[in-house]
């Protein structure tokens, strides 16, 4: 590095370009409506009716108003937060950055966890009307707003929860009394079998759902979502890049994060995205899909690719149980591995693999493994790997 | 192999309640499963795992979580990310707070805990502040808070309203590790950003690559000062010295005196 004589002490240099890249510059709300109309793709929302860019704003790990503004100035206009998200800053920042701008100009989707909610994704008698009310009231406080145009449910995982009267009765009495527009819910486990519930019970307006590539079920998925559009729900799509920006636990395969977006974009039932951003240059790669929303040949490669990769977990399909020639319990092995490695839990894959029964090699007298993963794992070095976990003695498992 | 699991915290006991640990250890892979879409942020903040334990008395539950990060600065990070300057704070830890709605948060070292209860009852309030006393003095490491943060000037700081933001400060990717606090003086507000980068060449890169964002040409002196229009963010004062960057937003054009001020006092 060389090495300048530093003499500038006594002023202050003066850079005047914007840092803003495709983005336009600082605009006003005039500058809005033209970019409504500026070739931006939109669909409609299900039965709100709203004309929705395809493209909008998860911001839960934005903590740059300046970015949300950008975001707003360049036509994307559903903003996604939650009661939950930083302990309500981030309702918080929402709110400081949107006081000042007319309330017809963007749209707010806020979610509240119900408390009370077993690990089974059941309701308990915790699980309240005044307890939702209490913290919605806390979240349109924190948003500095009247009303919110979407108010989900946070995290269903059970057509339970769907039905669970005192949830309606806090939802129903919500939208009587205009704090929210439409009401919803989100869900990432066990997604179709709730979307296919909601289809069917005619209260719901809108639905943020898991929805990318990799999804193992994809064909349900596709059948869930089809139908609840047909029944004029809003579906809006989360998660879309899969679970993050790589493919691979040691960070070096990035996904195609544009192509991620648009494979979602791809099924005309998916009304609107809501990607992560936390800088101006994923805005910027994000408003290029508003204007460009198919998908081109490079993408469309770069999905099989990465479509190829084999996930970090058993999605429990049975179809390598009749490929193992020595008729292994692969899926419960897989799901040893998954205790062990993905939860950390030494001791439910040491209880599981005691139960099994498989001793701790065994594929000792296989040489060549024949097991088919419809994930693509390696399955005997999985296997290896988890099984050695039995010779370790039982009080050095956690 | 063993380093996939992670080692069991012996949670501390509280007379009169029954323990559970039904639950797993959550790693990075698996949050999600637990705290569902607030797992980003964690993971933002250099998440390794987090043990959670219930304590029953009855049908009264006190929930108490450790997230353990990758460091003391990471830790502050997701526990300054949810605090609010309007919380009852504590001297527990590194520091914590209570809420109205019966959580109790604090940080020591690498870890961020959480304690949480729906009871209403002073008793069982009482027993999870006790509870959490005895989770700080069980966690290694030490209780000071990041040192960094003393270096930001008290006059015109806002209360607790300092921050540790890991990556894409003021939304750009190259702007990574500082620290902030939010200053309101003389009628005006604005935040104040620190980094600390591990050389003088690392500083240098980073302030270049501001300067060529904003269409300027880079600079590798080891110290200067520029005032910066960056689309968004507004005015921007930028100063450097050494292995130390001052970023300065919210300020007009016009207040360049009053950046001058505290960027030389953080950078004497």
């Amino acid at each position: 590095m060389s090495r300048v004589n530093y003499n500038r002490r006594k002023f202050l240099r003066i850079g005047a370009a914007g840092a803003a890249g495709a983005i336009v510059l600082k605009g006003s709300a005039a500058a809005v409506s033209d970019m409504q109309d500026n070739n931006i793709a939109t669909r409609i929302l299900g039965r709100t009716n709203i004309k929705i860019p395809v493209i909008s704003f998860g911001v839960m790990r934005a903590d740059s108003p300046a970015l949300c503004r950008a975001a707003w100035e360049n036509g994307i206009r559903l903003f996604d937060t939650a009661n939950v998200y930083q302990n309500g800053n981030n309702e918080s920042m929402l709110g400081n950055l949107f006081k000042d701008l007319p309330r017809d100009s963007f749209m707010i989707e806020t979610k509240v966890k119900p408390s009370g909610v077993g690990q089974n994704g059941l309701p308990t008698s915790q699980t309240t009307t005044d307890d939702f009310l209490t913290k919605f009231k806390t979240s349109l406080s924190r948003l500095k707003l009247d009303y919110v145009d979407f108010l989900l449910v946070h995290d269903v995982s059970t057509p339970e929860m769907l039905n669970h009267k005192p949830l309606i009765a806090a939802l129903s009495r919500l939208k009587k009394e205009k704090k929210t527009r439409f009401v919803g819910f989100s869900t990432h486990n066990n997604m179709a079998g709730v979307i296919r519930a909601a289809s069917e019970s005619g209260f719901w307006d809108v639905i943020l759902t898991s929805y990318n590539f990799r999804l193992p079920n994809i064909s349900e998925m596709n059948e869930a979502v089809e139908k609840a559009a047909s029944a004029g729900i809003g579906i809006i799509a989360m998660k879309t890049l899969a679970g993050g920006a790589f493919l691979d636990k040691e960070k070096t395969k990035p996904v195609n994060t544009t192509a991620a977006i648009k494979w979602a974009l791809s099924n005309p039932n998916i009304h609107t995205t809501i990607p992560g951003m936390t800088t101006f240059d994923h805005l910027t790669s994000n408003l290029a899909i508003l204007k460009d929303p198919v998908l081109n040949e490079n993408e469309k490669k770069d999905l099989i690719t990465m479509a190829a990769e084999p996930g970090m977990y058993c999605i429990g399909c049975n179809q390598c149980l009749e490929t193992c020639r020595l008729r292994l319990p692969v899926p419960d092995l897989m799901r040893a591995y998954m205790y062990a490695y993905g939860y950390s839990n030494g001791r439910m894959a040491y209880d599981l693999l005691g139960s099994l029964g498989t001793g701790a090699a065994p594929c000792v007298n296989c040489n060549s493994c024949t097991v088919k993963c419809t994930n693509n794992f390696n399955v005997k070095e999985k296997i290896s790997d988890v099984s050695r976990l039995v010779n370790m003695p039982s009080e050095f498992i956690a | 192999m063993p380093s996939a699991f992670a080692q069991p915290y012996s949670f501390p006991e509280l007379r009169g309640y029954k323990t559970e640990s039904r639950y797993p250890v959550y790693t990075a892979e698996s949050l999600w499963d637990f705290i569902d879409g607030a797992a980003d942020g964690y993971l933002a903040f250099g998440f390794e795992n987090v043990h959670v334990r219930e304590y029953r008395k009855g049908k009264k539950v006190i929930k108490a979580e450790i997230y353990r990060h990758k460091d003391k600065n990471n830790a502050f990070g997701i526990y300054a990310s949810e605090r609010s300057p309007s919380f009852r704070y504590l001297n527990l830890g590194s520091q914590g707070y209570t809420t109205e709605d019966g959580s109790l948060n604090f940080f020591k070292d690498r870890y961020y805990v959480k304690l949480r209860t729906y009871s209403e009852d002073q008793k069982i309030i009482n027993d999870l502040e006790k509870l959490a006393v005895r989770i700080a003095d069980m966690l290694p490491g030490d209780p000071s808070i990041p040192s960094l943060l003393s270096e930001f000037p008290e006059i015109g700081k806002v209360r607790y309203s300092e921050m540790f933001i890991n990556k894409d400060v003021l939304g750009h990717g190259f702007l990574e590790g500082a620290f902030s606090a939010r200053y309101e003086l003389e009628g005006a507000s604005f935040v104040i950003y620190l980094f600390e980068k591990s050389g003088t060449e690392k500083a240098t890169e980073c302030v270049s690559a501001y300067l060529q964002k904003t269409g300027m040409e880079p600079d590798e002196s080891q110290e200067g000062k520029y005032m910066l229009r960056d689309g968004y963010n507004g005015t921007i004062f930028l100063s450097w010295k050494g292995n130390r960057i001052v970023i300065i937003e919210g300020l007009a054009k016009d207040q360049s005196a009053l950046a001058e001020r505290y960027a030389s006092e953080i950078l004497r």
